[in-house]
């Protein structure tokens, strides 16, 4: 991708190619990252798109003062997920299913991967609020511990601690599953 | 050992994994860890494994086209003034025209006309008469509110009918209403002496719980008093607060039962009414 910086400045100006290098950079991470923190396909689908359009809306305001352009994006899709986490009470969510699983798997290793996701999803369910954001925005999102940081507004170390705590949790619930 | 440093290795082994070198590599470079390192990297690698999901190519290649139209349709607004004196007088002048050619008892008609009825020109029109007469801009901007509440009805009705073009039109209307709402709510913060908050957010948030239909705005009631500004204004972004709960909830509510053809336009109403509404909401603050 080109210099990200540059990128984002043409698309403040409404470039559309610069904002959608943007978004096709962005856009599977982002989803990966929904996906993982709400666990339901349907709504994954409407956050993540809904993220991007709320993008469009507020690049003006996003500014380079030491705040990539990921953690301002992410941090975008967080509010989105937490909104939906409010009001997802008195919702049913849809169950995951093999269309969640894209890529080529036979019937089988489909079957194997949604089970393995479900069982992600059911882990992380255990996690603090804390440890699930940087275990999603880290592993799905494909994000370094500073980025992370910077989203939660956290230090380097309190991330890594938080990282740490996490996978020790995980591993937990996987065995004791 | 502390746990900070133990802490600092994970993470460089993770960083490591996700660069595409080998657990044992990892394992290799700190001997003395690794038996605690193990089973952690394993389980980073199974959730790096399993949560790289790929989106289905249907939503991706509807998703692209959406923010493709959003993207176009954002360049096409910001070429248009959205509310200028000119333009306001002389529909107000229009209108006025109307009212004494067609009598009043059309007019009463046509207030609760739907889009695709052959009188919501005259109701839009009243609108805007109504708009210009108002003196205050507190009063505007409650008016505003009131517009913006009708526009949600009216988009959940043509939804519902499946009538996407009229859907569009319907959020490019509620849009207009709800920035103009914001910014009538900002000039009257610095006519107080009021900061005014930034109208842009960093990062817009949907507002929370499900609602079954639009706040009824039109009941709020109008107060008499000492610090009449004042109350004008707390009376406003409570108006203001009601709707921003209950219209984008409505509308999401409907995105479950509406035809497919109308689902694309209503996304779009209930990302402008959440956006909308909150800009109004920090311009009141």
């Amino acid at each position: 991708m080109q210099n990200e910086e540059n990128l984002v400045r043409r698309a403040q100006q409404r470039d559309e190619q610069a904002f959608a290098q943007l978004y096709e950079e962005y856009f599977d991470k982002i989803y990966r990252y929904v996906t993982l923190r709400i666990g339901d396909r349907m709504e994954a689908e409407d956050i993540t798109q809904q993220v991007f359009l709320n993008a469009i809306k507020a690049i003006s305001s996003f500014k380079w003062r030491g705040i990539p352009f990921s953690a301002w994006l992410f941090r975008i899709a967080h509010n989105q997920v937490v909104d939906y986490l409010r009001r997802k009470t008195k919702r049913a969510t849809a169950p995951l299913d093999e269309s969640l699983v894209a890529g080529d798997y036979d019937p089988q290793q489909m079957a194997e991967k949604r089970l393995d996701i479900e069982r992600l999803v059911a882990a992380t369910g255990k996690l603090t609020p804390a440890q699930k954001e940087v275990i999603s925005l880290r592993f799905a999102g494909e994000l370094s511990v500073a980025q992370v940081a910077k989203i939660m507004g956290k230090s380097e170390g309190a991330v890594k601690a938080l990282q740490h705590s996490a996978i020790v949790a995980l591993r937990k619930s996987f065995l004791v599953a | 050992m502390k746990n900070s440093e133990f802490e600092n290795i994970l993470n460089e082994c993770l960083d490591r994994l996700a660069s595409g070198e080998t657990l044992e590599q990892c394992l290799q470079s700190y001997p003395e860890q690794a038996a605690q390192l193990e089973p952690l990297l394993q389980m980073a690698q199974a959730v790096i494994k399993v949560s790289a999901i790929l989106p289905r190519a249907e939503f991706k290649a509807r998703a692209r086209y959406e923010f493709h139209s959003a993207l176009q349709a954002e360049a096409t607004k910001r070429h248009q003034p959205l509310f200028s004196l000119r333009r306001r007088w002389s529909v107000a002048l229009m209108v006025v025209s109307i009212l004494l050619l067609a009598g009043g008892g059309t007019v009463v008609a046509a207030s609760n006309s739907m889009p695709d009825s052959p009188l919501y020109p005259v109701k839009l029109a009243a609108e805007q008469v109504q708009l210009a007469l108002t003196p205050s801009d507190i009063g505007k901007a409650r008016l505003c509110a009131v517009l913006a509440d009708r526009r949600v009805a009216e988009i959940i009705c043509m939804a519902d009918k499946g009538d996407a073009q009229r859907v569009e039109l319907l959020t490019q209307r509620l849009d207009e209403r709800l920035e103009m709402l914001a910014e009538l709510a900002s000039a009257e913060g610095e006519d107080e002496g009021e900061k005014g908050a930034p109208a842009v957010l960093m990062a817009p948030s949907a507002p929370a719980e499900e609602a079954p239909a639009p706040a009824p705005a039109e009941e709020a009631p109008a107060d008499e008093g000492v610090s009449a500004e004042g109350k004008g204004r707390a009376e406003l972004r409570g108006l203001v607060m009601r709707c921003a709960d209950t219209n984008p909830a409505a509308l999401r509510a409907m995105l479950k039962e509406a035809p497919a053809s109308a689902k694309p336009a209503l996304r779009r109403a209930i990302f402008i009414s959440e956006i909308g509404y909150d800009r109004a909401l920090a311009a009141l603050d």
